[in-house]
């Protein structure tokens, strides 16, 4: 077995990692740490690997395991219930609108303030573009999960969005647009 | 704003879709329903507008975080640094891993003398099942990617042993089975069962033996007993865990890379079915001419070892 073997496998899927770690974890330096310690983990486990399979989601699913980890050392107190509670049922004609010129840093700022567990599940399925199965294996969550967390995620997202453009003042342009569902 | 005129049940019924929709995850029929309703409904459609701008938008400014030059050069050279699994270097060098091994074999056969019998037993008994994993499933890789159909493989297993098949299929329901088969291990009469599995993210074995007058000792060396009265034990070794049960003429092992716990539950759903099967008559006549052999010579299987530990003269 040889690393450059690995390496061809491995990283091409360099930014992909990256760029889901810096969304999940404030600190860019941190960051940089969890990706190399996902490559090394999955340089020392790739006898396990099998060629052919979805090197992507396999190295997907070692960042999630020390990710989970690491928080789960770090955070004592979930607040996954406060969110996913089915009292919280959203009036699904009464979205917020969506600014129609969005700039990344609103996006991001609001995608900093959506708690943990839906946005992961937004990332993996938005971003990174992972099928709903894909993402209940790498998450090790139910497909019922990954569903009601991706749901709950974006309209949480697109709450945090709206409160950041009011909030700095963004003035929407374009009449109507976006606005249909608030009838 | 125009004034929307929408059948708010359609709505609510398509807009609980939106999201699976935008994911692409619908069934080709419900995707043709939800735009038929979104021809209709300019409501609607405003609204899926809005969560693809914001989908976009996303996208957009997640792909501003790319990686620093250095990132890149830093994971290169820790690789370097670092050594790979330990069955990986078994394809590289063999024969040091296999001289590695031998050694191990005689480092715990002496530290053995030290430990108590009972747990000499379990652990050397149960390292048959390690073995036999780590060499033809791990190292010698002797299964297909995509699973064999299941008569060709009651057809490797013999009469005697295909009733086996579909308890195996049954009672491990996260795992596929890719491949069944007997092993012959050169230089020693025994043969094994071998049914490789791959769920979880890992292969498992589980692997059938005869006892030939050997037994696990009961009592403290239990971890857990099995609703349907199974007594289970288990050990980590080489790097794998193995949970390891009996019937009246066979050891039965479970073993892969995942967790303790989770292999013993894992064995706990399997063992009551399996042993009852093989106390009712399941490969009750020997196994003297398997339906098809794995060849050993061709991935150098340490037959000293394996061979030793079921001669059992690692204990004392």
């Amino acid at each position: 077995m040889h690393v450059e073997d690995f390496e061809a496998a491995a990283m091409p899927h360099l930014a992909d990692l990256y760029r889901s770690a810096s969304l999940l974890i404030r600190d860019s330096s941190e960051a940089e740490d969890l990706v190399q310690e996902v490559y090394l983990e999955a340089w020392k486990s790739f006898h396990r690997f099998e060629p052919g399979t979805n090197c992507r989601a396999w190295l997907f699913k070692i960042l999630f395991h020390r990710l989970h980890h690491v928080r789960r050392r770090l955070i004592k107190a979930s607040r996954v219930e406060a969110f996913a509670s089915p009292g919280g049922e959203d009036n699904f004609m009464a979205e917020p609108p969506v600014p129609q010129d969005i700039r990344d840093e609103d996006v991001l700022l609001a995608l900093a303030k959506v708690p943990m567990e839906f946005r992961e599940t937004v990332l993996m399925a938005d971003v990174e573009e992972f099928s709903y199965r894909e993402i209940a294996e790498t998450m090790r969550i139910p497909l019922g999960t990954v569903m009601s967390r991706l749901s709950r995620g974006r309209k949480l997202l697109r709450a945090e969005l709206a409160e950041v453009a009011r909030s700095f003042g963004i003035k929407q342009r374009g009449k109507g647009a976006g606005q249909g569902e608030s009838a | 704003m125009n004034v929307l005129n929408f059948d708010s049940k359609q709505c609510e019924r398509v807009r609980r879709q939106l999201d699976a929709y935008l994911s692409n995850e619908l069934l080709v029929e419900t995707t043709s329903e939800v735009l038929r309703h979104l021809e209709s409904c300019e409501a609607c459609s405003l609204e899926l507008d809005a969560r693809m701008r914001l989908r976009k938008a996303l996208r957009k400014a997640a792909d501003q975080r790319v990686p620093p030059e250095h990132l890149r050069e830093a994971i290169s050279r820790r690789l370097r640094r670092e050594q790979p699994g330990l069955f990986g270097e078994f394809r590289v060098i063999p024969w040091a891993v296999a001289l590695a091994s031998l050694v191990l074999v005689v480092v715990a056969a002496q530290q053995g003398f030290r430990l108590q019998r009972g747990r000499q037993l379990v652990s050397s008994v149960l390292a048959i099942g390690v073995s036999d994993h780590i060499q033809c499933a791990i190292k010698g890789h002797n299964y297909p990617q995509v699973a064999s159909p299941p008569d060709q493989l009651r057809k490797k297993l013999g009469p005697e042993y295909a009733g086996l098949l579909p308890i195996v299929q049954e009672k491990l329901p996260a795992f596929q089975v890719l491949e069944a088969h007997i092993c012959q291990v050169p230089g020693s009469s025994r043969n094994y069962v071998h049914f490789i599995t791959r769920g979880q993210g890992t292969i498992l074995s589980v692997i059938l033996t005869r006892r030939e007058g050997e037994s696990l000792p009961s009592g403290r060396f239990l971890v857990a007993s099995a609703p349907a009265g199974v007594d289970l034990y288990k050990a980590q070794l080489e790097g794998m865990n193995v949970a390891g049960f009996e019937s009246n003429e066979y050891f039965g092992f479970v073993v892969s890379d995942l967790g303790q716990d989770e292999m013993v539950r894992i064995a706990t759903g399997l063992a009551p079915a399996l042993r009852d099967a093989l106390n009712k008559g399941a490969g009750t006549e020997k196994a003297a001419t398997p339906g098809f052999q794995i060849d050993f010579v061709s991935i150098g299987y340490n037959s000293a070892w394996a061979a030793r530990k079921w001669d059992g003269q690692s204990v004392a």
